[in-house]
């Protein structure tokens, strides 16, 4: 190969990408060209650089945290009420659709006014909406009392969190799930909320038996400081006012 | 806690969810670290840690003992990835290389004659030209250039993965690398 080697050419020559041929005619070409001698060099610098990339920096006891994370998913029975949340692409796209109509009147704080008797028809669409809305509702609650147990928590010296830390494991998963659909549908403000949630909940399921009265200051004022149980309130709320206004339209009854 | 990876697998598929444990404990940080390269994001490397265990745990059953378990792992983590990216719309932007080139002239060049290719490689401001550059790629181009860097996957490999077409998986390396040298070579020196 006489001609010079472009940018192009010394990369795939770099990766072995060339056939045998044209990395044989690269390979002496190289021999005879300084030019393309110098370029070749600069690009193994340069690899050799991005070879040097550092790691990413990980906190102690990171592996505890995957741990929590995981366990829930992992002792899910394969039936019943839990099965639904498992990790599926399909139930996740319809979960994510869902949602949309959810923190869509969270945000515009509007509710659609009910249908008339005359056009009321339940759609498994509804449907599903009214089973997700529940059990959203359901993680809400169960998220407000344990936080609401935490902020109220009392004691000198070694305080007792295991009650709070098997709720925190069990409630991980689902924090998961729904964040990832916030995410999913583009609901920024809802999945800002859970991922703060989801922060608090994976650092409780790792955590000891007994956390000492400091460290239990530091969860409150954490809580405190991102308004974190006012905000689980608030949603908790609107999604149980969305599963009354639904119960009201699916009767006929007026707001 | 079992002392090898072959006998906690054998465990844990038996039920023994302490043996998954263990393997969970002495693999996280590598399937974070290569899920981070692949993904670029802190958020997304984590979802690609939960599935791929979850994974590896529901296809315990396929994983051949006398195979190496961190290696299978491995696999599953890259193709998470691979998932995760193809997933997205492919509509976010990438930095041209009109931008990295203005940042790469910007920038004086730091005197490298007395200075060793190690000592380059490991300074500062170089990791950060790093970070800056892999910021700046695609979740397409990052993920062809990730599994030719590092994975050693062929450009065929990566396009049937992708789901891209050859010419498409080369000019995404390409771009990568042509990235990288207006993001580096000011910091390396001549030969």
């Amino acid at each position: 190969m006489n001609s010079h080697l472009n940018e192009d050419d010394l990369v795939l020559h770099y990766y072995g990408e060339l056939d045998g041929n044209a990395s044989a005619r690269a390979q002496q070409h190289l021999g005879i060209c300084a030019d393309c001698r110098r370029s070749h060099t600069r690009l193994q610098r340069v690899m050799a650089a991005v070879d040097a990339m550092p790691d990413p920096v990980l906190p102690d006891g990171y592996e505890r945290i995957v741990w929590a994370r995981l366990r829930p998913d992992l002792s899910s029975p394969s039936g019943g009420w839990r099965a639904w949340l498992s990790f599926s692409p399909a139930r996740l796209a319809w979960m994510a659709a869902i949602l949309v109509l959810v923190s869509g009147a969270f945000f515009a704080g509007r509710m659609t006014k009910p249908q008339t008797a005359a056009t009321q028809v339940v759609s498994s669409d509804q449907v599903r909406e009214q089973v997700l809305l529940a059990a959203l509702g359901e993680h809400l609650d169960r998220s407000q009392t344990m936080l609401i147990d935490l902020v109220t928590a009392d004691g000198d010296g070694m305080v007792d969190v295991s009650t709070e830390r098997d709720r925190a494991t069990d409630l991980v998963a689902a924090n998961r799930l729904y964040r990832q659909s916030a995410a999913a549908s583009g609901e920024a403000g809802v999945t800002e909320l859970l991922d703060q949630l989801e922060e608090l909940l994976v650092e409780l399921a790792a955590s000891p038996d007994k956390l000492s009265s400091e460290e239990i200051d530091s969860v409150r004022k954490r809580i405190d400081s991102n308004g974190l149980l006012f905000k689980v309130r608030v949603l908790s709320s609107t999604v149980r006012e969305r599963q009354k206004q639904q119960i009201r339209t699916r009767t006929g009854q007026s707001s | 806690m079992p002392q090898t990876d072959a006998a906690a697998v054998a465990l844990a598929r038996d039920g023994d969810s302490e043996a998954f444990h263990s393997l969970v404990e002495r693999h996280s940080r590598a399937v974070y670290r290569l899920a981070y390269r692949m993904t670029g994001s802190p958020q997304d490397a984590e979802d690609v840690v939960q599935e791929t265990f979850l994974r590896a745990y529901k296809q315990l059953g396929r994983f051949e003992s006398r195979a190496n378990f961190g290696t299978w792992l491995h696999r599953i983590a890259v193709n998470c990835s691979i998932d995760l990216i193809r997933s997205r719309p492919h509509r976010e932007a990438a930095l041209d290389l009109p931008d990295l080139e203005q940042f790469g002239a910007t920038t004086e060049r730091t005197d490298t004659s007395g200075a060793t290719p190690e000592r380059l490689m490991l300074s500062t401001e170089v990791q950060e030209r790093i970070g800056t550059a892999m910021s700046g790629l695609s979740s397409m181009e990052r993920a062809a250039f990730m599994l030719r860097h590092f994975e050693g996957h062929s450009i065929e490999e990566i396009s049937q993965s992708l789901g891209l077409k050859t010419n498409a998986t080369k000019h995404s390396i390409f771009r990568a690398v042509r990235k990288m040298r207006v993001a580096l070579e000011p910091f390396v020196a001549d030969a």
